[in-house]
């Protein structure tokens, strides 16, 4: 037993010293600190992302992740310092209203005239006085279309989702905002909405599919999922989708005629970030047109810089012929999430009870 | 004959248990060869993903960190909790019963409870969070499951025997750990490995202790919210590959110390 | 014996900051309610009444101790024979067949999980050898059967450590005994090894059983989200309400329920222990 602790150790101790820093007197000079805390959602970066920026810059970088605002807000809560975080939304709202967050100096992210035009001054924070888009994207539906007619998908909309000619082939994201969003598209109202007898008809419609479809309830796995082919309709991030698009070329991509979500994740500084300077530094670096590739060619998810976004769709790009990556804008029914706690807690609750019902 | 049946049907359970036990590990080694991403579909064998988990700096970081906490915490709450088991079961019922109910709280509690409790709690006392709040936070948690292995051995245990060591002039340190030591030491090895196995693979409460850049594995997986990717099945083979060298080396060195041994004589 | 008595003293300290203080944290949370003021506090049992009076909520409560308790009977059934096998064999073959179990439990819950998930799919390992023989696809992911599967691949090497460890070590002269006194070996074991095992089965399904019932991973991997247990209920009022008032209320609920039924469980198995041998 000690013999094997020994070794343990002695394993662990070697593995912990590889992977050194360089010299980094001049960024400590320059910013007052050399190492940035990042926040950054799971396999959300590019390759290279990181490395590149501190060899550019001679810092280290210290990630951290979270696989939901939620996780990231109660670590943020508990006092937690961190130099950029990248919030969604809504989640950028109430970081804002609960002055969690510290104004940008633009003079400070010149590339800023890099972003594309249908993520800027969206309604979370009108001036972009507070976040830099990261990523962005609709919620839409992948579907096989061999099993299933496009014409069909175009007709139903979300409806199709309780068409039980596909029960049991049918994949729904397991979120609140994302169902609650589509049964309230589907029956034509705001999915922001707080009115009591438009959530309950939402509830009422999420529990009928429930009920008769015998859906599978899932997260990342719908991406495995779909690109086996194990189910004929889910509904995605426009994001995975473009990567199921591209694996699987069964698979088609349809945003609802009914409206969707407008999503993003922006670069935020939270109000008690050590090193803003350095904050202000990365985030113009990932709006550079390398990293910004980069970022967008490894994760699949919209470019929120513009160049990028061209790029990546053009007829010879990566993106080419996929109709999932470029996200739709401008279109009036599409909406963005408002900030509003009390109205998820509600939803939350409501849609475990879906769930737990049958 | 009836012992060569027994032995036969012994052999037939052995081999269905290592069979249910291995057909996943094995699942999870075929698919770090994966040329695609997927999980759940082979598409041919490739390295990639040994070499994605090499490059990644972050992810060498956290076998090591996952490695150091699970040894330390081991160590520690395997001596606590003996030491502890014992000294309870000489104490008094009513205080027994207590602490045995208080210590079930963690193996009980969902572990977000424990972890945001500890996250509160943490925070309350200021305590920058990292390598020193995930020590401190696996420990509490592996204590309890130290205890709850000991406790069954110390109480099939003949209580005379230590009383008659000390009867016979040995020290109470002695008696500890010539008399009941070795008579629980199954417990205490059961319960090392399980606290081993707790600390190795805890991820919610370890995400809400730690910090500054302080993963463990869980952490990384868990968090990889986009798509788990399959370097972590390369992880895991690796891990599976130092352990297996590091028991091989364990249960080697003393065979060969035994021929020279031999030798020499 | 007295003089072993303090050992435990440090624990218990311990234990009171580690474990207390942060429990009574959560307790306050369950008997307030959100955006109470230090200054203002008021306690209310509304958190408890909202969960114990909601048909959803009991149901999913049911479900969850359902299948736990099925998740640590077959535990038991199946690891009972797997540790005395083991507990039986040469002391060289017994380290190796313990490690042999512990060492999976070493690889990421999620990631054997996820292999779970691959070999029990429409189109995966299973299926593909019931192919062979012309039978199938059988439908295995997304069933009560997938989860109660997973659960038992979790958390079965516990009680197998546990059994294995009330097995070894034991006293052999009582066997012998009864051997000497004609009991043939059917009768010993039934009257001298299995009481004898008692205590390590007890630690067993509390290793088992406890997790099983706050367990949300599996259920949600491999139920295809619909098998809601109230681990995942736990984890949704904590991380997507942010209502940590009514998931506290939950889990305190929760534990209170089974503390009792543990403390019930030791009741029944104290009984019979302690008569006949000399407790201290």
């Amino acid at each position: 037993m000690k013999k094997m602790i020994a070794l343990a150790l002695g394993a662990a101790l070697l593995l912990s010293g590889c992977g050194g820093g360089s010299s980094t007197s001049d960024a400590e000079e320059k910013y007052g600190s050399s190492t940035l805390k990042l926040y950054n959602w799971g396999e959300y970066m590019g390759e290279n992302l990181i490395s590149n920026f501190e060899d550019e810059f001679g810092v280290k970088v210290i990630v951290e992740y979270f696989d939901s605002n939620e996780m990231m807000y109660t670590k943020l809560q508990a006092g937690d310092a961190y130099d950029v975080i990248v919030p969604s939304d809504y989640m950028i709202e109430r970081l804002i209203k609960e002055n969690m967050l510290q104004k940008l100096d633009l003079s400070l992210v010149p590339n800023i005239s890099n972003l594309a035009e249908g993520v800027k001054n969206l309604p979370y924070d009108p001036d972009n006085t507070y976040s830099v888009p990261y990523f962005w994207g609709n919620v839409g539906i992948v579907y096989n279309h061999n099993n299933v007619d496009p014409a069909e998908v175009e007709r139903l909309g979300y409806g199709i989702l309780q068409d039980t000619a596909y029960k049991g082939r049918i994949y729904v994201y397991d979120s609140e905002r994302d169902s609650f969003m589509m049964a309230l598209k589907a029956l034509g109202y705001s999915m922001n909405t707080e009115n009591e007898s438009e959530i309950e008809e939402a509830y009422q419609w999420l529990l009928q599919m429930n009920d008769t479809m015998d859906p599978a309830y899932v997260t990342d796995e719908v991406i495995d999922g779909m690109i086996n082919g194990n189910k004929d309709i889910a509904v995605v991030y426009s994001g995975d989708a473009a990567t199921i698009l591209d694996e699987n070329e069964d698979m088609s991509f349809f945003l609802p005629t009914e409206g969707t979500n407008l999503w993003s994740d922006s670069m935020v500084i939270p109000a008690n970030a050590e090193n803003p300077l350095l904050a202000h530094e990365f985030i113009n670096y990932v709006l550079t047109h390398d990293a910004s590739y980069d970022n967008s060619e490894t994760v699949g998810y919209p470019s929120s810089n513009q160049e990028v976004l061209d790029e990546m769709s053009a007829p010879e790009g990566v993106y080419a012929e996929n109709e999932a990556y470029l996200p739709r804008t401008d279109y009036e029914k599409d909406e963005v999430f408002e900030d509003n706690p009390v109205l998820k807690q509600k939803l939350a609750e409501l849609w475990i009870k879906v769930k737990a019902s049958h | 004959m009836k012992k060569e049946k027994k032995s036969l049907l012994s052999k037939i359970l052995l081999g269905l248990t290592a069979t249910f036990f291995y057909v996943p590990i094995l699942y999870i080694i075929l698919f770090s060869f994966n040329s695609s991403r997927s999980l759940t579909k082979f598409e041919g064998f490739s390295l990639r993903w040994y070499e994605k988990m090499f490059a990644d700096s972050t992810m060498m970081a956290a076998v090591a960190y996952t490695v150091i906490i699970a040894v330390l915490a081991t160590i520690i709450s395997t001596i606590v909790g003996t030491l502890t088991a014992i000294g309870l079961s000489k104490s008094r019922k009513l205080i027994r019963g207590m602490v045995e109910q208080v210590n079930n709280l963690p193996i009980l509690n969902p572990e977000i409870v424990t972890g945001i409790g500890l996250l509160m709690f943490f925070s309350a006392l200021g305590v920058k969070k990292g390598f020193l709040t995930l020590l401190l936070a696996h420990v509490m948690f592996c204590i309890p499951y130290v205890i709850l292995s000991v406790t069954p051995k110390l109480r099939s245990l003949d209580p005379n025997l230590a009383d008659a060591a000390l009867d016979l002039g040995a020290t109470p340190m002695q008696a500890l750990w010539k008399v009941i030591v070795p008579q629980i030491r199954p417990g205490i090895i059961s319960g090392a490995l399980i606290a081993f196995t707790m600390s190795f693979d805890d991820f919610v409460i370890s995400y809400f202790v730690t910090g500054n850049g302080v993963n463990n594995i869980s952490i990384l997986v868990y968090t990889m919210s986009k798509r788990v990717n399959p370097s972590i099945n390369a992880l895991s083979t690796l891990v599976i590959l130092l352990i297996t060298v590091a028991l091989l080396i364990v249960n080697i060195i003393p065979i060969i110390k035994e021929k020279k041994g031999r030798k020499l004589t | 014996m007295k003089q072993f008595r303090n050992m435990a003293v440090p624990y218990i300290v311990w234990m009171a900051a580690m474990i207390v203080v942060p429990m009574l944290l959560i307790i306050l949370y369950a008997f307030t309610n959100k955006g109470n003021d230090v200054a203002t506090i008021r306690f209310s049992l509304e958190n408890f009444a909202r969960f114990f009076s909601d048909t959803v909520f009991m149901s999913v409560l049911k479900r969850s101790l359902y299948i736990a308790i099925v998740t640590t009977i077959i535990c038991i059934l199946m690891g009972y024979p797997i540790a005395y096998v083991i507990a039986n064999r040469s002391e060289k073959s017994k380290i190796f067949w313990i490690l042999l179990i512990t060492l999976p439990t070493w690889i990421n819950m999620l990631v054997r999980t996820y292999a779970w998930m691959g070999i029990l799919q429409d189109e995966g390992v299973i299926n593909g050898f019931l192919g062979l023989f012309g039978i199938g696809p059988i439908t295995m992911i997304h069933t009560t059967f997938a989860v109660v599967l997973g659960m038992v691949y979790n958390f079965i090497p516990f009680m197998i450590l546990q059994i294995y460890t009330a097995l070894t070590k034991m006293d052999k002269s009582y066997l012998e005994a009864a051997s000497d006194l004609g009991a043939n070996r059917v009768q010993s074991f039934l009257r001298i090894t299995l009481p004898l095992s008692i205590p390590g089965v007890i630690s067993g399904i509390t290793l088992v059983f406890l997790p099983a019932v706050s367990s949300f991973f599996i259920p949600k991997l491999l139920g295809g989200g619909q098998y809601v247990l109230i681990g995942n209920v736990i984890e949704t009022e904590f991380l997507t309400s942010g209502d940590w008032n009514f998931g506290s209320a939950i889990s305190l609920a929760m534990a209170v329920i089974i503390m009792i039924s543990m403390y019930i469980t030791k009741k029944v198995d104290n009984d019979p222990t302690a008569k006949g041998r000399g407790s201290n």
